[in-house]
């Protein structure tokens, strides 16, 4: 009976399982069914943590006398602005909110798991969606410089043989993108699954009461799976984007313009 | 609950347009407004640049100006300064000019006055060396002398007197 001394939120995980969103509601909508998952509400709160701090740290701004909240607003314009400028160039200055936006969803999205939530990167069908998104904007480029002509010949470069490869990996870009950001932060949530699962476990094993094994040591590893994972995976998926999208046009003249 | 890598269609909508609205979003409430006062700041910046460039260039016009100024100053100055000396010196050969005449009229007079006096006392002297003559000639005459001893002893005075002239 001394068992029930332990709360039970330190009792640990008593099993393991990898699921996916749970689904909140469903309704038909032209003949499918349409599901309105966790991760919806989730982005939610995700878009409501970003732009209530962006109009936070926006409101109130002054052409002189800067307070720290606007000069942190110009630091991320800025540092974002530049990495587009440097990475795209000058003719694609107009798409840095849409890297931003992105960014952000993706690194608030994936460190919500902080709180205890499901991150909203480990649901695939978000990624699927991010990635479809750079895929369309790949594509509206080759047509927007190249024409419907340039583009179709693309995939029949440098020789007519290639066309099967070529739409492979047409296609595989988004695919692979998707995919990388998922199974980083996916893997990394199975990964501290597991080792608290672990943990307790080996906390009872040793005989004590609660899953005391799972303070402290679980902290350290989540510095990588999540903090550190959650920003490279949010970092590679935007410079993906920017390098794949700015590729699809011509490249720049010398002067930048 | 959906499977571990379910691909849902309601999802992706959903991220969508969340991800639209979060683009909208994140443009309206964060690029615009700090865009907007990255922009006045820098018009400022500029502005401020062009009033300096223009007090700049407006010092070095008046700056010029009165280089030019006391160019001219000086150039007056030394014009004045030299039509000062030559009149001056005009003025003293002119002095010194009449000085001369003055002098050479005094001079003139001078000896104008000396020729009569000299004359004068010439004509003094003739008499009185006449008077002389005649008391001699008649003290000689006591002692027989010849008129023409008389007459030639009268010259050879006279001439010697004028010769002590």
């Amino acid at each position: 009976m001394a068992m029930m001394a332990i709360p039970e939120c330190l009792q640990g995980p008593e099993q393991l399982s990898v699921t996916g969103p749970k689904v909140i509601f469903s309704f038909e909508l032209f003949g499918t069914t349409v599901n309105f998952t966790e991760t919806v509400i989730l982005e939610w709160i995700v878009m409501a943590i970003i732009l209530g701090g962006c109009a936070f740290l926006t409101h109130n701004l002054k052409v002189r006398g800067v307070s720290k909240r606007q000069a942190i607003a110009e630091m991320a314009v800025e540092a974002i602005t530049n990495l587009v400028r440097d990475t795209m160039g000058k003719r694609w200055l107009w798409f840095t909110p849409y890297i931003a936006s992105i960014f952000c969803f993706s690194i608030f999205g994936s460190l919500i798991s902080l709180l205890g939530f499901r991150a909203v990167t480990s649901d695939f069908s978000v990624l699927l969606t991010w990635a479809a998104m750079t895929f369309a904007l790949i594509t509206w480029t080759k047509l927007k410089f190249g024409g419907v002509g340039g583009y179709l010949k693309g995939f029949a470069d440098p020789i007519p043989v290639m066309l099967p490869i070529n739409i492979l990996s047409e296609i595989s870009t988004p695919t692979a993108m998707a995919l990388r950001h998922f199974g980083n932060i996916a893997g990394g949530s199975i990964i501290m699954g597991l080792i608290y699962f672990g943990l307790t476990s080996l906390s009872h094993m040793i005989g004590m009461q609660g899953a005391w094994l799972s303070i402290g040591i679980p902290a350290v590893l989540s510095l990588y799976f999540d903090l550190f994972s959650d920003f490279m995976q949010a970092f590679i998926f935007v410079m993906l984007t920017m390098v794949f999208i700015s590729n699809a046009g011509p490249q720049e003249d010398a002067d930048g313009a | 609950m959906l499977g571990f890598l379910s691909i849902d269609i309601g999802t992706i909508l959903f991220t969508l347009a969340n991800t639209l609205i979060l683009f909208l979003g994140i443009r309206h409430f964060l690029f615009k407004p700090v865009n907007n006062v990255l922009e006045a700041r820098q018009a400022e910046v500029d502005k401020s640049i062009k009033a300096a460039e223009e007090a700049k260039a407006n010092a070095e016009a008046a700056e010029q100006e009165y280089r030019e100024k006391l160019t001219a100053a000086k150039e007056e100055a030394q014009t004045m300064l030299r039509n000062a000396t030559r009149k001056a010196q005009q003025r003293e050969e002119e002095i010194i000019a009449s000085a001369k005449a003055e002098a050479a009229g005094i001079m003139k007079q001078n000896q104008a006055e000396l020729e009569r006096e000299k004359r004068s006392a010439e004509r003094a002297l003739r008499s009185e060396v006449s008077g002389l003559a005649l008391m001699v000639a008649e003290k000689v005459v006591e002692r027989e002398i010849k008129p023409e001893d008389h007459a030639r002893l009268i010259d050879e005075f006279i001439n010697s007197v004028g010769d002590a002239e």
